[in-house]
C-alpha cells in the first residue's frame, strides 16, 4: 500500500461558451448526449467509398462540403439527423438494383450483348509508313524548290538586265553628293564649295533625271553633258570597263561642262624653265567604275568650277594689288614679274569637248605650287566658315585668338602691327614662286663653284625643314687633308628676292638676287680661307707669322676686292716666305721667296759693314704650279719643309 | 621687348623743360636717330572709400602707348604689398563702374608725354611729366630691344645715356632692380636680385609708377616747404599754364 498512488484520470470537462452575459456569468453549451453523438458519426459514413483513396479524398471534399453544410444547415436544422444515412443507403440500393438488372438482360443475349474488345494492332506495315513520309517529303521539296526557281529567276532577269535601278543608283549619288527633292518632284543637287567656305557667285547645282527607258548604249555622241554620251566617250578613251549606261542621268549647267586645270609656269625670255598644274583629280578611276558615269561628270564639272572660282580670285587681286611691276591680266591668263626677265604665268585651260588626247603631262610638273595653290584657296574657305570664338561671350566676334589676346599679354606695337598684315592668294603664290627660284639659282651657283673650285672644297648641306618664302644652306670649306687646320663656315638665308650671308666671324651681308654676287662673296670667302689655314699651318711647322693682311691695296682696282696676302719667316729666320692671293676672278696665287742673309751683297762705299747683308735679300717668285702637291696647303707644306734648314 | 631703364634728367637752373627737351632732341637727331611718332604714360589713382579698421587702398590704373591694347593696374593695400594686372583695354569700363568702391582722385592724374626716338637698337624717349597741366620734370626713357635681361645689357645702356645725356649715371642698377629679401618656396629669406630675372613690360610699368610716385611726393614736399621747392619754378617760361608755386600743390 505504501509504493501505490491513486491516479485519477478526468477528461477536461471542458464544455463550448454558447455565451457571456454582461455581468460575466458564461453559459455553457452542454455537452452531447450519446444519441446525439452516433448521429453524427453515422452522418459521417459515405457508403460510396470503398478504397481508403476515396476516404481520403472524401475527407477533403467533406471538409468543403462541411462549410457548404454548415450553411445549409442554418436553413434546415430542423432535418432529421438520420437522413443523409438514410439518402446514402437508397442511393445505394438503387445503383445495385441497376447493376442487377443489367447483367440479367445482358445474360439474355437479346437486347445487349457484351462484346470482347478488340485490341490495337501496334504495328502497322512499314511500307505504309514510308509511303507516306515520302509523300509528305515531295510535298515539302516541291515548296522549297518553287521558292527557289523564284528566287533565281529575279536575280538573272536583274544581272541580265544590265542596268541598276534608278534608286540604286540614287541612293550611290547622294552618299557622294547632296541633293534635295523640290516642289515639282525634280531632284536638284549641288555640287559647289558653299558649304565649305567658298562665297563665289556662280551656281554649282545640277539636275537629276531618270535616263529613257531605250537605253542607247552605242548612241550618238549628243551635245548635252548626259551620261551615256560621256560614257560612250570615255570609255573608248580609257579603255575602262565603265557600264555603258546607267539608270539615272545628270544634268550639269553649260558653264561647268567640259575639263578645266589650271597651269602655272615661270617663264625667263620665253623659255619656259618649270610648269605647274592645278588639278583636282586626285582619284583614280576604281571609284567611278563602281559607281556610275555621273561621279566622273560631276567631280569635273566641281572641278571646273573650282579653278574658276581660284582664277577669279587670282584675277581680282591682280588687278587690285600694287606691284612695282603691274600684273597683267588677258583673258584667262594673269601675267606677273618675279625678278627682271622672271614672269609667272598663270592660266586658266578650260576645254569643253571630250578630246581623247589630254595635254601630254609637262616634265617639270611642279607639285609644290600646285598643292600651294590648292592649299591657300581652301584656306581661304576654312577661314570665312570658322570664326574663332571670343572668350569671354560678350567679346565682339571677329578678332582671332592672338589679337585677344594681345591686350593681357601687352603684346607691342610691332606685334600688334604685324597682326594686321595680310597677304593675298597672288601675293603668297608670287611669294612662293620667287623663293623656289631663287633657291634653284643659289643651288646652281654653289653647285657650279664647288665643281669648278677643286681646291679647297666646298660642302654645302640644305636644311631639310624650310618653309614656303625660306631655306637655309649651310656652307664649310675645307682643304682635303687639312681639315682640323682650318675650316671657313657660312650660312646662307635664302629668302624671295635676296639672301642673307651670315659668317662664322658674325658679319652679315645682304646679297640680292644677282647670281654673280653670292658667286663673288664664295670667291673672297675662299680667298681668306687659303690665307687663314695657311697661317695656321705655319704655326704647326713652326714657322714665325711676320704678317698677313685681308686687303692689301696693291695693284689695280678689282671689282672682287684686294689680295691678301701673308708673311711668314722660317724658324731660323733664314728664309721668308711672301704669299698673295687674288681673285681675278680666278684665284691666283703668287709666292716668293727669301733668304737672309743676301748673297749678293758687296761692301760698296755708301754701305760698307758687312753686316748688312742680314738684311734680307729680295724676294724672287716661285713657280708655284710646278711644286709638288695636290692642294695650295699641300704645296705650301712642302716649300716650307724644304726651307726649313737643320741648322740651328 | 626689351629692357627699358628709365633715368630722370635734373633741370637745370635758368632753363626750361620744353628748351632742354628740344635740345635733347636735336642731339639724338644728330646723332644718327630717326624721329618716330609720339609716346604718352599716363597714370590715373582710385582710392579706396575709407572704412574703419582698413587702410585705404589704392589702384592705379596705366596705360603706355607702347602697349596700345592693354591697360595695366596696381593695387596698393596700404601695408605696402603691390599686385599687378595687365588686362584688355576695355579694363578702364569696369574701373568706371566700380565708382561705388572706389573714388577717382582727379587731381593726382599724372602722365608723360613726349617724341620717341629710334636709334639702331635702341628706343629713346623724351618725355616731359606733367600733373594737371603742371610741368614736374623730365624722364628719360631708354629700351634696348635684343636682350631681355638687365644684367647682360646695363652697362651698354649706361654707356649710352651717359653719351647722349652729359650727365653722370650712377654704376649701380637703378634703384627698381635693386636686390630685396623674399621668401622662398622653403619659407626662408632669400636675397632676390630683379636685375637677373625675365623683363616683362609690368616692369617698364611699375618703373613709372615708381617715378611718378616720386614726383608726386616731390609736390608735396615741396608744397610744405612753400616756395621754389620745384626746379622748374621762377620766372621761365613754362610749356603748360602753370603761374606760381601755389599750383603745385596737390
Amino acid at each position: 500500500m505504501s509504493n501505490s498512488v491513486n491516479i485519477s484520470v478526468e477528461t477536461t470537462c471542458e464544455n463550448q461558451i454558447r455565451e457571456i452575459a454582461y455581468d460575466g456569468t458564461e453559459l455553457y453549451q452542454p455537452p452531447p448526449t450519446l444519441s446525439e453523438s452516433l448521429a453524427k458519426c453515422a452522418a459521417r459514413i459515405d457508403f460510396s467509398k470503398t478504397s481508403l483513396d476515396d476516404l481520403k479524398k472524401e475527407e477533403k471534399s467533406a471538409a468543403a462540403a462541411e462549410d457548404k453544410e454548415d450553411k445549409d444547415n442554418q436553413f434546415q436544422e430542423s432535418l432529421w439527423p438520420w437522413d443523409a444515412v438514410r439518402n446514402k443507403l437508397k442511393d445505394a440500393y438503387t445503383e445495385i438494383c441497376v447493376l442487377s438488372d443489367v447483367i440479367s438482360i445482358a445474360k439474355d443475349k437479346r437486347y445487349l450483348v457484351l462484346d470482347p474488345l478488340l485490341e490495337d494492332g501496334d504495328d502497322t506495315k512499314a511500307i505504309v509508313q514510308v509511303y507516306s513520309r515520302k509523300k509528305a517529303l515531295s510535298q515539302a521539296a516541291q515548296v522549297l524548290l518553287g521558292g527557289a526557281e523564284r528566287l533565281r529567276t529575279a536575280h538573272s532577269e536583274q544581272r541580265s538586265r544590265n542596268v541598276s535601278d534608278f534608286h540604286i543608283e540614287l541612293l550611290r549619288l547622294r552618299q557622294n553628293w547632296r541633293l534635295k527633292k523640290v516642289s515639282n518632284g525634280a531632284i536638284i543637287g549641288d555640287l559647289s564649295y558653299r558649304t565649305a567656305g567658298s562665297k563665289f557667285g556662280m551656281s554649282g547645282t545640277f539636275e537629276v533625271t531618270k535616263a529613257e527607258d531605250t537605253l542607247d548604249e552605242e548612241g550618238g555622241a549628243g551635245t548635252s553633258a548626259t551620261a551615256s554620251a560621256a560614257s560612250s566617250a570615255s570609255s573608248s578613251n580609257n579603255g575602262m570597263q565603265l557600264k555603258a549606261s546607267s539608270a539615272l542621268r545628270v544634268i550639269v549647267p553649260a558653264e561647268l561642262q567640259g575639263v578645266a586645270y589650271i597651269k602655272v609656269i615661270t617663264q625667263k625670255d620665253q623659255e619656259d624653265l618649270c610648269t605647274a598644274q592645278v588639278n583636282l583629280m586626285g582619284h583614280g578611276p576604281n571609284i567611278t567604275a563602281q559607281v556610275g558615269v555621273w561621279q566622273k561628270t560631276l567631280e569635273f564639272a566641281q572641278n571646273v568650277l573650282f579653278c574658276k572660282e581660284l582664277f577669279a580670285q587670282l584675277a581680282r587681286e591682280a588687278i587690285q594689288l600694287q606691284a612695282p611691276i603691274p600684273h597683267v591680266v588677258i583673258g584667262n591668263q594673269i601675267r606677273a614679274t618675279l625678278l627682271p626677265n622672271i614672269q609667272l604665268i598663270i592660266s586658266l585651260c578650260h576645254s569643253t569637248s571630250f578630246d581623247s588626247s589630254q595635254p601630254a603631262p609637262i616634265n617639270d610638273h611642279d607639285h609644290v605650287l600646285e598643292h600651294s595653290l590648292h592649299q591657300l584657296l581652301r584656306e581661304v574657305h576654312y577661314k570665312n566658315s570658322h570664326h574663332p570664338f571670343p572668350h569671354p561671350a560678350s567679346a565682339p566676334l571677329g578678332p582671332s585668338k592672338k589679337r585677344m589676346l594681345a591686350g593681357p599679354t601687352a603684346a607691342d606695337r610691332e606685334a600688334l602691327l604685324d597682326m594686321t598684315k595680310t597677304q593675298t592668294i597672288l601675293e603668297q603664290i608670287i611669294a612662293q614662286a620667287q623663293h623656289i627660284f631663287m633657291r634653284k639659282r643659289t643651288q646652281y651657283v654653289l653647285d657650279t663653284l664647288a665643281r669648278d673650285v677643286k681646291d679647297p672644297q666646298i660642302v654645302s648641306h640644305w636644311n631639310a625643314m624650310n618653309s614656303p618664302t625660306m631655306s637655309c644652306v649651310k656652307i664649310n670649306i675645307v682643304t682635303h687633308g687639312y681639315d682640323a687646320i682650318g675650316r671657313t663656315s657660312l650660312v646662307i638665308h635664302v629668302k624671295e628676292r635676296s639672301l642673307k650671308c651670315i659668317c662664322r666671324d658674325g658679319r652679315v651681308m645682304r646679297l640680292s638676287y644677282e647670281p654673280q654676287e653670292l658667286r663673288d662673296l664664295i670667291l673672297c670667302q675662299i680667298n681668306s680661307h687659303q690665307i687663314s689655314c695657311l697661317v695656321s699651318l705655319a704655326r704647326c711647322m713652326a714657322w714665325t707669322v711676320l704678317s698677313n693682311s685681308n686687303h692689301l691695296g696693291i695693284g689695280k682696282v678689282e671689282p672682287l676686292g684686294n689680295a691678301s696676302s701673308c708673311l711668314l719667316a722660317s724658324p731660323n729666320s733664314d728664309r721668308m716666305i711672301a704669299v698673295q692671293i687674288r681673285c681675278d676672278p680666278q684665284i691666283d696665287v703668287k709666292v716668293y721667296i727669301a733668304r737672309s742673309p743676301r748673297q749678293d751683297f758687296f761692301p760698296s762705299p755708301l754701305v760698307p759693314e758687312k753686316f748688312w747683308e742680314n738684311l734680307g735679300g729680295n724676294f724672287k717668285e716661285v713657280r708655284f704650279d710646278k711644286i709638288e702637291g695636290k692642294s695650295f696647303l699641300n704645296k705650301m707644306e712642302f716649300l716650307m719643309a724644304s726651307l726649313t734648314s737643320n741648322t740651328a | 621687348m626689351g629692357v627699358t631703364v628709365l633715368q630722370p634728367y635734373p633741370l637745370p637752373e635758368g632753363k626750361s623743360g620744353a628748351h632742354i627737351i628740344d635740345h635733347l632732341g636735336k642731339r639724338l637727331l644728330s646723332l644718327g636717330a630717326t624721329h618716330a611718332g609720339q609716346f604718352l604714360v599716363d597714370c590715373e589713382t582710385f582710392i579706396s572709400t575709407p572704412q574703419h579698421g582698413t587702410p585705404t587702398r589704392a589702384v592705379h590704373v596705366l596705360h603706355d602707348s607702347e602697349f596700345p591694347a592693354s591697360t595695366f593696374s596696381i593695387i596698393d593695400n596700404g601695408t605696402g604689398k603691390q599686385v599687378a594686372l595687365v588686362a584688355d583695354a576695355i579694363f578702364d569700363l569696369l574701373m568706371l563702374k566700380m565708382t561705388s568702391t572706389f573714388t577717382s582722385k582727379k587731381q593726382t592724374k599724372i602722365e608723360s608725354r613726349g617724341a620717341r626716338f629710334e636709334y639702331g637698337d635702341f628706343v629713346i624717349k623724351l618725355g616731359s611729366v606733367t600733373m594737371m597741366e603742371h610741368f614736374k620734370g623730365i624722364l628719360i626713357e631708354i629700351e634696348y630691344r635684343p636682350c631681355i635681361t638687365l644684367s647682360y645689357c646695363w652697362e651698354m645702356i649706361r654707356e649710352m645715356l651717359q653719351g647722349f645725356l652729359g650727365i653722370n649715371v650712377a654704376k649701380e642698377y637703378p634703384t627698381y632692380f635693386t636686390t630685396q629679401t623674399i621668401m622662398n618656396a622653403m619659407g626662408q629669406q632669400q636675397l632676390h636680385a630683379k636685375q637677373n630675372d625675365l623683363y616683362e613690360p609690368m616692369d617698364t610699368v611699375k618703373q613709372y609708377l615708381e617715378h611718378f610716385t616720386n614726383y608726386r611726393k616731390h609736390v608735396q614736399l615741396h608744397g610744405g616747404l612753400g616756395s621754389s621747392g620745384l626746379s622748374v619754378n621762377g620766372p621761365v617760361l613754362m610749356p603748360s599754364t602753370v603761374v606760381g608755386v601755389g599750383m603745385g600743390r596737390s
